[in-house]
């Protein structure tokens, strides 16, 4: 933590950064996102195993600044975002300063105090604890006890059900929608100007909450982000009525690995999924 | 009113005989996620020291998704069909005393200028047993607006959990009086027990402040540095008046319509999303998460207590709880208070 505040210290008194996007302590172990534009803000700045929220989401959500780069804490997996950013010109390598962890997991239940049984499930077949790009890192490597990965279980029940039985299982999660819109607000990826569902006129897809327009939404937001979600799973975690939108994400990234051996976010210089196309692009899905 | 003894056993009992009635028995589900009709005892979830479920019961008074009426067009005109009329009584089985306490408060704003009838006729039609609450966390501070654990605005009756696990059931209004009149054969009388209440495990909420004070900075306060901050990191969902017991903003739109025929639907909106002050115009002049947060916090502690002198808040912490980034309405109060 040590290293942390030193490093942030020192980009925001050269001004190399204009403010640090990162992580402060809240009630008990809760770490919140918090903005470090001073030195003194910059003792407040911590990681830990609470520290869960994607940060990149704020590179398209804050105002660029004048002058300087926009610091980020961002973790292994949440990097896979900022990539994912750049990729789709979004951001530029150039304007952000990369402060990377090594990551020791996240909990899943962040008033929960972190241990085996309360490690998010992200996290537990995470291949990026260690960062790849960076341009400050800090923090050592620890082994970590795994529990089993449940949610790809469920994938496989889901998976194996028949399509009435599909229907009904999401009915019963859709159903619980309210259209607050967290996934879409907490989404990297969500960086649409102008979201469909705010399509006012002509309306494309029913604001209210009745099943068919929890469908309209839900599915249209899965389709959307196909071979672009980079499994951070934020739409899942503040999700107030706890629909498992990382089942359907999750899903089409492991679709987009075994069609077109494409994992978002590896890469700056490959280009995206959906922005390119090849003459050996397997086809025998569209009939 | 008269004060009853109600065990466990006879809750359920009297809950199966309700819902043979043909009335609606709605209780917290047991994912702790909503409230649900229930189709048997055995779904019911009474638990006095639970965690608030993530969304509160509004939704049964004030619909996410409701039609005010339908529409038809044809050659002679437009035909207007009305949406069904609410009939269905329900009993509300367990609630928490900050959540029966939004009932009084929306009921304020449902009736100021025109009556909402839909609104209204839920009300009419609902019993509200409530159940003293043994939970408190970080996030709760019903203590701080004028309510408590054991609060009793909104409720026709409430429930007190006894150590022998049986409940002191406290009658509050007529109507629940007429309602436990008819099972009456479930209820005993208290004289003949000798039994104290459970104790909570939890103490008071901490987050403590003086309501008053509060009010007064944000009356002088609309311009200030604190708000800049608040913000700062909110992502500008619904999240938090989604949840809120007592947040009641709507909009209505018509849908599944084609050229003929449609509805009108009234759903709910929140102050906190980009379209909801948006001018026909292109303008908005709360053009940013900054000014949206301020309107949340003055139209609770201020606007709301201006016009009809209570707070527009049940203490109850689900806008925290269920915050992505962490935004903390009570710590916001205590800093308010300190200034």
């Amino acid at each position: 933590m040590a290293e942390l505040k030193e490093i942030a210290k020192e980009l925001l008194t050269s001004g190399t950064v204009a403010y640090i996007i990162g992580y402060a302590s809240e009630k008990n172990d809760k770490t919140v996102p918090f903005i470090a534009r001073t030195v003194e803000d910059a003792e407040k700045l911590v990681f830990t195993h609470h520290s869960v929220n994607n940060l990149s989401v704020y590179l398209k959500r804050i105002k660029k600044p004048e002058s300087g780069k926009v610091g980020l804490v961002v973790k292994g997996c949440d990097l896979k975002a900022v990539v994912a950013l750049i990729q789709e010109s979004q951001s530029k390598r150039e304007d952000i300063y990369i402060i990377s962890p090594k990551c020791n997991t996240v909990v899943s239940d962040n008033t929960k105090p972190w241990n085996k049984d309360n490690i998010a499930s992200k996290c537990l077949s995470c291949e990026v604890r260690t960062p790849s790009l960076f341009d400050a890192t800090f923090g050592e490597i620890e082994t970590v006890e795994l529990p089993s990965d449940e949610q790809i279980e469920l994938i496989k029940k889901v998976e194996a059900m028949s399509t009435s039985e599909k229907w009904e299982f999401w009915k019963n999660e859709f159903e619980k929608c309210v259209k607050c819109y967290a996934c879409r607000q907490a989404c990297p990826l969500c960086y649409c100007d102008q979201c469909i569902v705010d399509k006012a006129s002509p309306r494309w897809i029913d604001s209210s909450a009745t099943v068919q327009g929890n469908f309209a939404w839900n599915m249209i937001r899965a389709f959307h982000l196909s071979g672009r979600c980079i499994g951070c799973e934020e739409c899942n975690r503040v999700c107030p009525v706890d629909i498992p939108l990382s089942l359907l994400n999750r899903k089409m990234s492991m679709f987009a690995v075994s069609e077109y051996d494409y994992k978002a976010g590896t890469s700056i210089e490959e280009p995206t999924l959906v922005g390119t196309y090849k003459l050996t692009d397997n086809e025998d899905f569209i009939k | 009113m008269k004060d009853y003894i109600i065990t466990a056993e006879n809750i359920q009992l009297l809950v199966n005989d309700v819902l043979k009635q043909g009335w609606d028995v709605v209780s917290e589900s047991k994912t702790g996620v909503n409230f649900n009709a229930i189709k048997d005892a055995s779904e019911l979830a009474i638990k006095s020291d639970s965690k608030p479920s993530k969304l509160s019961m509004k939704d049964f008074f004030f619909p996410k998704t409701e039609p005010l009426f339908f529409y038809r067009q044809s050659h002679d005109g437009v035909e207007l069909v009305d949406a069904s009329p609410i009939e269905k009584k329900t009993l509300f089985l367990g609630a928490k005393p900050c959540d029966a306490a939004a009932i009084p408060v929306l009921s304020k704003v449902f009736n100021w200028d025109y009556k909402d009838e839909f609104y209204n006729k839920r009300v009419e039609n609902s019993v509200v047993v409530s159940l003293k609450c043994n939970y408190s966390d970080d996030y709760c501070f019903c203590t701080s607006i004028g309510l408590s654990q054991k609060a009793e605005q909104g409720s026709d009756a409430m429930l007190t959990e006894q150590q022998d696990g049986s409940y002191f059931l406290h009658i509050v209004t007529e109507k629940g009086d007429e309602f436990f009149k008819m099972y009456s054969q479930y209820l005993k009388d208290t004289q003949a027990e000798n039994n104290k209440p459970v104790e909570s495990k939890y103490p008071e909420p901490a987050v403590k402040f003086d309501q008053g004070k509060v009010k007064g900075w944000l009356d002088a306060n609309f311009e200030h540095d604190f708000w800049n901050n608040l913000g700062d990191v909110c992502l500008g969902c619904g999240q938090c008046t989604f949840v809120c017991p007592t947040c009641h903003c709507f909009d209505i739109v018509d849908e599944n319509c084609n050229y003929h025929e449609g509805g009108r639907m009234k759903n709910w909106d929140s102050c906190q999303l980009c379209l909801f002050t948006k001018h026909a115009s292109g303008h908005n002049p709360r053009d940013g998460q900054t000014k949206r947060y301020r309107q949340r916090i003055q139209h609770k502690f201020k606007y709301y207590e201006d016009k009809f002198n209570e707070v527009l808040c049940t203490g109850c912490g689900r806008c925290t709880r269920g915050c992505g980034v962490g935004i903390d309405i009570g710590g916001i109060m205590e800093r308010i208070d300190k200034f």
